[in-house]
């Protein structure tokens, strides 16, 4: 089932990518259908204790496998990631006017978006994992930058991939070093683990999750996304892709959360995160961004709730994880929708909808009460739950989950408060185009997602808690829906009457745009990166032949280096006969005299003679055929040389004192590695050639007494019979060259 | 192994890499020829030491040189000969086509190299 949905998706997806010019806008319809399927097939599942797998072997040898596995957890985040997304595509159908630019191509991107999501949450392997996580980073590059010849959409495309899929790099190292200590690539076979490699490892993983989800200070990505459309932004940028993070500490917890630096990190980005995204939403007038800075506060959440691993703090997070994908992705689509009908998302010139778009301001406040966590919503029961998580802690972790989880609740009721009151409230009357159900049944939706989640949360207690049993959570407890007279419903009541006085008080202040402190920085460093990259390849990609070779012909004689230490002279005669050492010296001094002459004519003569001290070499070994070969082909090639070049009377081009050097010391370099490495290899002597058996072999079985031409023929005939198409393609290629009109092409003729 | 071959090797792969990294054609052949001798006389010095030639019935099998290095050589000689040819016939047509037997850098590599910004890149963030 699991690699026939993913099937399904890729085969849709390339006929969207086919067809993308002739269904234009109906393609999103399509596109909806992978995902309609896929969030039928996870909510019959829901509540099923029996994982499903399905895998198929890559390298065996190397452990590399597609490995997926749903369990209920991930029965959760698919539900989420097909449901949110079918919705979606619905709502895009409404977003885009009919006929504009590159709709078939946004479908197609968008599925494959989609494919890359459930890749990743299915993923078991932390293999398959890394290869669908930097998929999603891939693709949402290519959505965020859907209008392609914007410049902003092209920077903020380019920031959140240096950001997201550098993050991955850093998740890839980390995953080596954990699978290495855990000694299984299969995150549900993973034990706990310790020690220094894991702890790294741990720190790595984190920090590529932190990168992912946008956490302080990788953040600046997520708020510059938001030129994307709204659909992108409602599913990849607050449902979908930026719980890539959180679901990955989530898997990662029950090995990691054992390691005191996984638990001080995860803490140190969500508590940082929890305020700055927070404050963030305060400061921000446009609507988008407003809940683009909430997503990375609620993230901020996740993390520092999942990173504490309690039982009660991993059903807090799952609970939350719904509540936040319902309402955020609820909250979006309504932004979207002003966006379309009124033309702004600008708070300051947005007011009176609730009269002119009743349903979309039901939905508005459902949801914003949830992301508050008012009752009777989902949004209460998950910060309920939270509370009660901090509270049953110990130590300074309780002071410092404590005030996160309470005073972040705070801003949290405040950001949407005034949210809600600007964009709905009094305020000038705006004009709005007139309604488009595509756009407002979608959000209703997931709107009232999170009252039916309430209302419903005897079965939905079961589903989250098995869910959060396989997050790591030992035991778990049930869900309120209403806690009863306790400390928590006090805090609660606190948090939610001091967040919305405070919201209320800043909404009538309407200060100044304020600048972006850590957009700044991402752009800085992004930069740096970039003049690195030209500044590198503007060393290396230079475009001269000869420095590329002698950087090669360098580094491949450096590489000998290791092989000195196996340097032997024990098996090393210094000659068969004393005539191999005259004609070695020939050989070389013919070589260095073909380096020194000055005219080309003189230079092939120079070949010949050490191509003919070769062939001497030859004959004193014993190679009889070898030899004569050798004085055939010399002469050909001294012919062709003389023809080639020999009436070329200029003598050979003048290069600088320093470069000669540099090239003979290369040069110089090879040799000696050469020769380090043929003595290092004669060390290990093989074992005595069977010369009897080969000559009684030769005659009998092969029919002639040369045993050189037997092996040649006979055993390898086919490699011979190769050798001959070869020279035959040569002598067609050089007939060709030779054939061709002496004039330069172009010329006229 | 024979010290004497060894060193042959050394200095016929220390030239050869010296004329293949030079600008001219012709040099560049030279030298890439000179890498062949080496990686020849390289097989057979590894092959054992000399003997007679091996043909069965001329020689006694103990005294014989090793056949099989002397089977892959052959190959070798064969494959870098139709090499060698190619090449040259390459730098024949490039002599008649430009005159000279030269090695341009490669023009385009030079722009990039030589501006700020690389192909495709939004200018605005080239200029901050």
């Amino acid at each position: 089932m699991i690699f026939g949905l993913l099937i399904l998706h890729v085969a849709v997806c390339v006929l969207l990518a086919a067809t993308s010019r002739r269904l234009g806008r109906s393609g999103l319809l399509v596109g909806a259908v992978p995902p309609a399927v896929t969030a039928v097939w996870a909510a019959t599942r829901l509540g099923d204790h029996q994982p499903v797998s399905a895998d198929v072997a890559w390298v065996p040898g190397l452990d590399l496998a597609m490995t997926f596995r749903v369990d209920a957890f991930v029965d959760i985040m698919t539900l989420i990631v097909s449901g949110i997304g079918f919705g979606v595509f619905v709502y895009a159908y409404g977003y885009f006017a009919p006929g504009a630019d590159g709709i078939g191509r946004f479908a197609a991107t968008l599925l494959a978006f989609s494919t890359a999501m459930l890749g990743l949450v299915w993923a078991d392997s932390v293999w398959s994992l890394f290869v669908f996580w930097e998929l999603t980073s891939v693709t949402s590059f290519l959505l965020i930058g859907h209008k392609n010849t914007d410049k902003q959409a092209q920077v903020a495309a380019r920031q959140a991939l240096m950001i997201t899929a550098g993050g991955g790099l850093v998740l890839l190292a980390g995953l080596l070093l954990v699978t290495r200590s855990a000694g299984t690539t299969l995150i549900s076979e993973m034990l706990p683990v310790d020690g220094a490699t894991a702890t790294l490892g741990a720190v790595l993983v984190m920090v590529g999750a932190a990168t992912k989800s946008a956490q302080v200070p990788f953040h600046p990505w997520l708020p510059s996304a938001m030129i994307a459309p709204t659909p992108v932004s409602a599913y990849l940028h607050s449902a979908t892709m930026v719980k890539a993070g959180v679901v990955l500490v989530a898997v990662m917890g029950p090995a990691l959360g054992g390691l005191p630096a996984w638990k001080a990190c995860g803490l140190a980005f969500g508590v940082a995160s929890i305020f700055w995204g927070a404050i963030g939403a305060l400061r921000h007038r446009d609507a988008k961004l407003v809940l683009a800075w909430g997503t990375v506060s609620q993230l901020g959440m996740l993390i520092t709730l999942f990173s504490v691993g309690t039982a009660k703090a991993v059903l807090a997070a799952v609970t939350l994880l719904v509540a936040h994908a319902l309402f955020k992705g609820a909250l979006f689509l309504v932004v979207g929708e002003i966006d379309v009908r009124a033309g702004t998302r600008n708070i300051d010139e947005l007011g009176g909808l609730a009269r002119s778009m009743p349903i979309a301001c039901t939905v508005a406040v459902l949801a914003g009460l949830s992301m508050a966590g008012a009752p009777p919503l989902l949004g209460f029961v998950a910060k309920e739950a939270a509370i009660k998580a901090a509270l049953a802690l110990e130590g300074p972790e309780a002071w410092i989950v404590g005030f996160g989880v309470i005073a972040g609740s705070v801003l949290t009721v405040a950001y949407t408060a005034r949210f809600l009151v600007t964009v709905f409230g009094a305020g000038p009357e705006t004009a709005l185009a007139p309604r488009r159900h595509a756009l407002s049944v979608p959000a209703a939706v997931l709107g009232l997602a999170g009252l039916v989640g309430y209302a419903a949360l005897g079965p939905l207690n079961g589903v989250l808690g098995s869910a959060a049993r396989l997050a790591g959570a030992a035991e778990v407890s049930d869900l309120h829906r209403w806690p009863g007279l306790t400390l928590d419903l006090g805090i609660s009541a606190i948090v939610l009457a001091l967040g919305a006085s405070l919201g209320l008080v800043l909404s009538r202040r309407l200060g100044h745009v304020p600048a972006e402190y850590g957009a700044r920085w991402a752009d800085a460093s992004i930069e740096a990166t970039m003049t690195f990259g030209r500044a590198t390849s503007a060393r290396l990609q230079h475009g001269s032949l000869p420095v590329y070779l002698v950087t090669m012909a360098g580094t491949a004689a450096l590489a000998a280096l290791p092989f000195l230490g196996y340097v032997s002279f024990d098996h090393v005669v210094a000659w068969d006969t004393p005539l191999q050492a005259v004609l070695a010296v020939t050989v070389i001094g013919a070589a260095l005299a073909l380096s020194f002459v000055g005219t080309r004519l003189a230079a092939g003569l120079a070949l010949g003679a050490a191509g003919i001290a070769v062939a001497a070499v030859f004959v004193v070994h014993g190679a009889a055929d070898l030899a004569l070969t050798q004085l055939l082909v010399e002469a050909a090639i001294v012919v062709g040389f003389v023809l080639a070049f020999g009436h070329l009377s200029r003598s050979f081009p003048r290069v600088g004192l320093r470069w000669r050097a540099v090239r003979m010391t290369v040069a110089g370099l090879g040799g000696a590695a050469v020769v380090v490495g043929l003595a290092a290899a004669s060390r290990s002597p093989v074992a005595e050639p069977p010369l009897s058996e080969m000559a009684t072999a030769s005659v009998d079985e092969g029919g002639g007494s040369n045993i050189v031409n037997v092996i040649l023929t006979d055993i390898r005939a086919l490699d011979t019979l190769g050798e001959v198409l070869v020279l035959a393609t040569v002598a067609l290629g050089v007939l060709a060259l030779a054939r061709a009109s002496d004039r330069p092409e172009g010329s006229a003729s | 192994m024979n010290g004497a071959l060894l060193l042959a090797v050394g200095g016929l792969t220390a030239v050869g890499l010296y004329l293949v990294t030079g600008r001219s054609l012709s040099r560049i052949v030279l030298g890439y020829s000179l890498l062949g001798h080496a990686t020849v006389v390289a097989l057979i010095a590894a092959g054992g030491p000399a003997g007679r030639p091996p043909i069965a019935g001329q020689a006694e099998p103990e005294a014989m040189a090793n056949p099989l290095p002397q089977a892959l050589t052959l190959t070798a000689i064969v494959i870098s000969f139709g090499l060698t040819l190619f090449l040259l016939a390459l730098a024949r047509r490039q002599r008649t086509i430009t005159g000279d037997d030269l090695v341009e850098d490669d023009l385009e590599d030079r722009r990039i190299a030589a501006s700020d910004s690389m192909p495709g890149e939004p200018e605005d963030q080239a200029a901050t």
